[in-house]
């Protein structure tokens, strides 16, 4: 309800100045209800400030740009009919999400059909490609290298065991890292998975001290997973060096000094002292106040693919799919994160950050990666 | 090996505390409640709402514990007691019911990942073996539960009706025992005991909206194969967790979370009375 | 043509109509919408079968669903497509759903499975599937499911005719199966399980059977749905769906297939436009919704617009099924008294719960022709004499033979089809069936049931026809057996026992709460059955004169083992049977 009154404030507003052209409308499908509505309020918000930004600015070629919101209840079911609504009900120009896997996955078959360009805004597995589709999140290969070497080289650590939950994201990282492990010379001596919603650790903690690693590497569905696994570590007395891939800063936080020691890795951090990064902070509180979610690592880009979006149609000319799509991967968007050009094979290039988690929940920088490189995702796009 | 040992009685002391509320209502009443992992999950809200008011942890378990019981009265009387004579429609009104407190709770309290203290923190030396100290508590209190359920049933008023309820519930009726009394003490009862179950789990846990789903299912199946007994309850949960401890740590964690159904089921289908009657 | 086939093909032929037209007036949200919705309305549509008529509460019906859909998704993604390829893909979708539904069947059906039991088993396997569903990495896609598989990109249109297509038709199968005779054995096994047992009809196989179709039906839907959206996701087998399936089937009104087919219908499209704008609350509505509907409500929502729609429109008569009666072949009635064992052998038949024994060592034969009394002071094991007779898994020892087979550990159903017929204690019969529906049930094992069409008659074998004459039911046949009188109850019960064929009768007081003219009635019509019809009938009785007039030979019970047996006037006679009946200890008097 929040967002449609803010929404309709946005339109009052901004009315009486783009009058003569038609809106341009950015679709934003996401998880208002279901596991996602965790992060869903903060994606929401990014794009919220990021349209009045750019609305206030005289929006694109003369045109405002106007957010239309969808629930996808966090599953693919839910994902369809958000995209027929959007697509074909509410007539979208361009799709932002920073939707789960199979929400996306589902969405992409009705963005061929209604040739929409589609913008993906969250970190995920890796090699999904679309000829309507851009990534500006990280993938596999950005995020493993600086936790394992940070390890190789800090701690000495040879011997890694791996847990995740059965899903395609905790199998992606973890069999990514397992090829990184072993590439550096490095083994792995245990990789075990829990169902999703599984939330009893208690044989694969048995597990790992039996094999005796010199540090763990995890990848869970995010939320409930990340919570029980460290608690039950923590109190089954583990305490080797410890990286998470699917922490966000605001669980951390939430589970106080149980997180103490995670080593995370991201392309944004809340802490980042940055110029833009500040500005966004300030902006965000500005426009939000009290209700203000932090920005995390989904809502940050969905800002900045936003940026993106306008910038493509600016240089294209025209809301033109067509012509948006060969555009994407030429424009360049300084934000929060840095300057982000999604021309690695419809992937982007990003500085990344290696964390620890402190003991009052907050995330400290330990390194930074600049420019670390997506890697071969989509080599059918290789040249646009 | 002893670390093995401990998992599996330790993982079965966490099957049994969480069944016991199932277990007592479908004793005597016959019917299967499907509010049994919302109950857990409101045990699991009042354990963080104990721990965000700064309180003993220890204290969320008699919280939960009253509240449950004062919640269970009040659901029996409204929604239970019309569908007696229609036991699978009970279920379907307690699957309803379930829905309607986890959507309570993430209206209220949203469906974020929420986090209650543990009131045992850290380890215990056992024969060597590093071991959680809050799964040793929880063999504690399982052993304690069985002992005073055992006690409810075996020496109060209240579980000499029980009993002959269970046993005949028109024969009970018949000696002058107020049946529609006993049903709904017990299905306080099962609600208390399952919302301090709730409590219990929670601080190797973390709170969310559905957090007691995932244990629906597995309390269903060793209630189902125990009967109406805590003494076989007892020996369910220490068979199938123990298999769901051995086929975790040997074969797959995944098989091992389909463990105790798919074990249940099979021996339901050669021996439908399950062990009650071994 | 019959009634029911004129109104099932108008109802389909204007069903096929709406779906034909209704693409060109809908937008292209609304017909995606509606093309999902369709699918998945065929689906509700076999869980109410299912539950609404059959009494299986099944949670598991979206496994089925998600069966037909990754049948499409793995095959076209991993192995082909064409032509060929998607007729494979569909006999893989039909084929593995029989045989998971077969296999649920087996666990969840069979003899003495609770209904409890069986709704954990059906809530148990979409656990299970999409368990395997995560676990199968990149062929299944785990989490992520498939997507952008090669599939059929036709207009919408043909999409919406497809599915709406295969919605009417399945519906329109499904309206006749229910009003068909076979539909009133699934709702006498929705009354009355046990008593549909003891009349021979095999209630695990024709639930195991109606699972397998179910889930052959949702299994296609599935296939349609996900070569339509292509897209499959593990949320489509998942349990979420399997009761979102079993809600609007109670909202739409259960056993009234078209109120859930609607509900899903409409509540799958007024949720898409309304989540939108308050999930949460949506959610708690529906869920409130459904605990309303459930307590208040059982039926669901269309019995009550029935009820409007019947005030609306002037009263019609209501069209009551005419049954006639017919005379039966002579079957094996008549021969039972032939051959050289006796139709029914008891030999050391023990019986004990846990440490109590009701039953030990009794040794009995029964002769054809004969009229063989059990009586006996209250608790000596009467009736579960008769149980451990007309049930292969009651006994705990010793061996029954009846007609010369063992009865081994055979189930009710199979015993009737050995020639043995029981009746019980009480009359429970089948509140919602009409005395001639009734008697056509009694003949399901001899003469079976029509899958999509209604008798006309029902044959009986002579006793019973004469019984209905005599009480006067033959003239009540479209009468509900919950308006008959307690002597009417009594003797269609007898008649629907008889109605079976059986050679061996076992009777639990026939005529208790009885006047005595009906007493003497069915006393006449007893020795009739033994004496011209060579039944071996064995009979449990209080009433000593009753006993006295009809019955050739008694057999005492006490405490579970045979006192003693002789003509009436003996056991009338001995001290020992006075002593068991007044309580005294055997050895006492001994």
């Amino acid at each position: 309800m929040k967002i449609r009154t803010l929404l309709l404030g946005i339109g009052l507003s901004v009315g009486a100045s783009a009058y003569a052209a038609e809106p341009i409308k950015i679709g934003i499908p996401v998880g208002l209800s279901g596991a996602a509505s965790v992060v869903a309020p903060s994606a929401v918000q990014a794009s919220e400030l990021a349209v009045e930004e750019i609305n206030s600015q005289g929006g694109v070629l003369g045109r405002q740009l106007r957010l239309e919101i969808a629930d996808d209840g966090s599953g693919a079911q839910g994902a369809q009919r958000a995209y027929d609504s959007l697509v074909f009900q509410r007539k979208v120009d361009v799709i932002v999400t920073s939707q789960n896997t199979a929400a996306r996955n589902a969405g992409l078959p009705i963005v061929n059909r209604g040739r929409v360009p589609l913008i993906y805004t969250s970190f995920y597995e890796g090699r999904s490609c679309s000829p309507w589709m851009y990534i500006n999140a990280w993938v596999p290969e950005q995020q493993v290298a600086p936790v394992v070497d940070h390890f190789m080289t800090e701690y000495e650590a040879k011997k890694f065991f791996l847990i995740g939950s059965d899903y395609a994201f905790g199998r992606g990282m973890l069999q990514y890292t397992r090829e990184y492990v072993e590439s550096k010379g490095g083994s792995v001596v245990g990789e075990a998975y829990l169902p999703m919603d599984g939330s009893d650790w208690t044989a694969i903690i048995s597990q790992l001290r039996s094999a005796n690693p010199d540090a763990l590497i995890t990848s869970t569905a995010g939320g409930a997973p990340n919570v029980t696994l460290t608690r039950q570590l923590r109190a089954a007395g583990i305490s080797i060096p410890y990286g998470y891939y699917a922490l966000d800063e605001g669980t951390a936080k939430s589970m106080g000094d149980n997180a103490e020691g995670i080593y995370i890795v991201a392309s944004y951090l809340s802490s980042l002292e940055t110029d833009a990064n500040k500005a966004f902070l300030e902006a965000i509180e500005k426009k939000f106040g009290s209700s203000a979610e932090t920005p995390n690592e989904l809502s940050v880009p969905q800002y900045e693919a936003i940026y993106a979006y306008a910038a493509a149609v600016e240089k294209a000319g025209s809301t033109d799919s067509a012509a948006v799509i060969q555009a994407l991967g030429e424009v360049t968007v300084e934000g929060p994160r840095g300057s982000v050009i999604m021309n690695k094979q419809r992937h982007a290039s990003l500085n990344m950050y290696l964390g620890r988690v402190a003991a009052d929940g907050s995330v400290q920088l330990v390194k930074s990666f600049p420019k670390v490189d997506p890697g071969e995702q989509c080599p059918q796009f290789a040249n646009k | 090996m002893e670390a093995l040992a401990l998992d599996i009685l330790t993982t079965a002391a966490i099957l049994f505390v969480v069944s016991t509320g199932l277990m007592i209502i479908l004793g005597v009443m016959k019917l299967i409640n499907f509010a049994h992992g919302a109950f857990l999950t409101t045990g699991g809200y009042i354990a963080y709402l104990v721990g965000a008011a700064g309180l003993n942890p220890w204290l969320a378990v008699p919280a939960a514990a009253v509240l449950g019981f004062l919640a269970g009265l009040v659901i029996e009387r409204t929604i239970i007691r019309p569908l007696y004579h229609r036991p699978l429609d009970a279920i379907l009104a307690t699957w309803g019911l379930g829905i309607v407190i986890g959507q309570v709770f993430a209206l209220t309290f949203g469906r974020g990942v929420q986090f209650a203290p543990s009131p045992i923190l850290g380890t215990i030396d056992v024969f060597g073996n590093e071991y959680s100290g809050y799964r040793l508590a929880m063999l504690a209190v399982a052993i304690v539960l069985a002992v005073a359920l055992s006690a409810l049933l075996s020496f109060t008023r209240f579980g000499l009706n029980a009993r002959a309820v269970i046993a005949n519930e028109p024969l009970a009726r018949g000696l002058g025992i107020d049946s529609a009394n006993v049903r709904s003490i017990t299905f306080g009862l099962g609600a208390g005991l399952a919302c301090a179950a709730g409590a219990l789990i929670t601080p190797l846990l973390s709170v969310d909206p559905n957090m007691g789903l995932p244990w629906l299912v597995n309390s269903f199946m060793l209630v189902m194969i125990s009967g109406v007994s805590f003494p076989s309850l007892l020996v369910a949960s220490l068979l199938l967790g123990g298999s769901q401890v051995l086929v975790s740590t040997y074969i797959s964690p995944i098989l091992g979370g389909m463990t105790i159904v798919v074990l249940a089921a099979l021996i339901l289908r050669l021996k439908p009375k399950g062990f009650s009657r071994a | 043509m019959s009634y029911t086939h004129r109104a099932a093909l108008i109802g389909c032929l204007s069903g096929l109509a709406i779906i034909a037209v209704a693409p060109l007036f809908l937008d292209v949200y609304l017909t995606n919408i509606l093309i999902r919705t369709l699918f998945v309305a065929a689906v509700v549509m076999t869980v109410d079968i299912l539950w609404g008529y059959t009494g299986v509460l099944t949670f598991g019906q979206s496994a089925f669903f998600g069966i037909g859909a990754y049948a499409c998704g793995l095959i076209f993604t991993h192995y082909g497509f064409g032509p060929g390829w998607a007729l494979a893909a569909l006999a893989v979708a039909l084929g593995t759903a029989a045989i998971v539904a077969a296999a649920v069947g087996w666990l969840a059906f069979f003899h003495g499975s609770s209904p409890l039991y069986s709704s954990i088993i059906t809530l148990a396997l979409p656990i299970v599937l999409t368990q395997i569903i995560y676990s199968g990495g990149s062929f299944t896609g785990s989490s992520s499911g498939l997507s952008g598989f090669p599939t059929y990109y036709w207009d919408l249109k043909v999409w919406f005719w497809i599915a709406g297509g295969f919605l009417v038709l399945t519906t329109t199968a499904g309206w006749l199966l229910v009003r068909s005779d076979f539909g009133r054995v699934l709702i006498a096994i929705r009354e009355n399980e046990e008593r549909s047992a003891y009349l021979g009809i095999p209630v695990s196989r024709i639930k195991t059977m109606l699972m397998v179709f179910a889930g052959m039906v949702a299994s296609v839907a599935g296939f349609g749905y996900a070569a339509f959206s292509n897209v499959v996701a593990p949320e489509m087998a998942g349990f979420q769906l399997g009761t979102e399936l079993l809600i609007w089937t109670a909202l739409g009104g259960r056993a009234t297939l078209l109120g859930p087919v609607f509900a899903a219908i409409g509540i799958d499209t007024i949720s898409s436009w309304l989540s939108g704008a308050m999930p949460f609350v949506w959610k708690l509505l529906t869920g409130v919704a459904f605990v309303l509907v459930i307590v208040l409500l059982p039926r669901g929502l269309a019995p009550l617009i029935g009820a409007l729609w019947r005030k609306l429109r002037p009263k019609r008569v209501q069209k009551i099924h005419a049954i006639r009666l017919s005379p039966a072949p002579a079957g094996r009635m008549l021969h039972a008294s032939f051959g050289d064992a006796p139709p029914l052998c008891l030999s050391q038949v023990s019986r004990r719960y846990g440490s109590l024994q009701v039953l030990r060592d009794v040794n009995l034969d029964a002769h054809g022709t004969e009229l063989l009394g059990i009586i006996g002071p209250n608790g000596a094991g009467k009736t579960t004499l008769m149980r451990c007779i007309s049930d292969g898994n009651e006994r705990t020892g010793g061996a029954v033979r009846v007609n010369n087979v063992e009865i081994a550990r055979g189930s009710p159903q199979d015993i009737v089809g050995l020639g043995v017929g029981r009746s019980f204690q009480n009359t429970n019969l089948f509140d919602t069936l009409t005395v001639g529906e009734c008697l056509q049930l009694a003949r399901y094992r001899i003469d079976g049931a029509k899958l999509f069409d209604r008798r006309e008659t029902v044959s009986l074998p002579h006793p019973a026809l004469d019984i209905l004459k005599t009480t006067g039911l033959d003239k009540m046949l479209a009468e509900e057996t919950r308006n008959l009188s307690h002597g009417m109850k009594r003797g269609l019960e007898l008649a629907m026992v008889l109605a079976t064929e059986p050679s061996v009768l076992l009777l639990d007081e026939p005529t208790a709460g009885l006047t005595r003219p009906e007493r003497m009635a069915i006393g006449a019509v007893l020795t009739r059955l033994t004496q011209e019809f060579g039944l071996c009938i064995m009979l449990i009785e209080h009433d000593l004169d009753f006993v006295r007039a009809i019955c050739n030979r008694v057999v005492v019970l006490h405490q579970g083992a045979i006192l003693m047996e002789g003509t009436v006037e003996e056991v009338v006679a001995s001290d020992l049977v006075k002593a068991a009946y007044t309580g005294l200890q055997k050895e006492a008097v001994a």
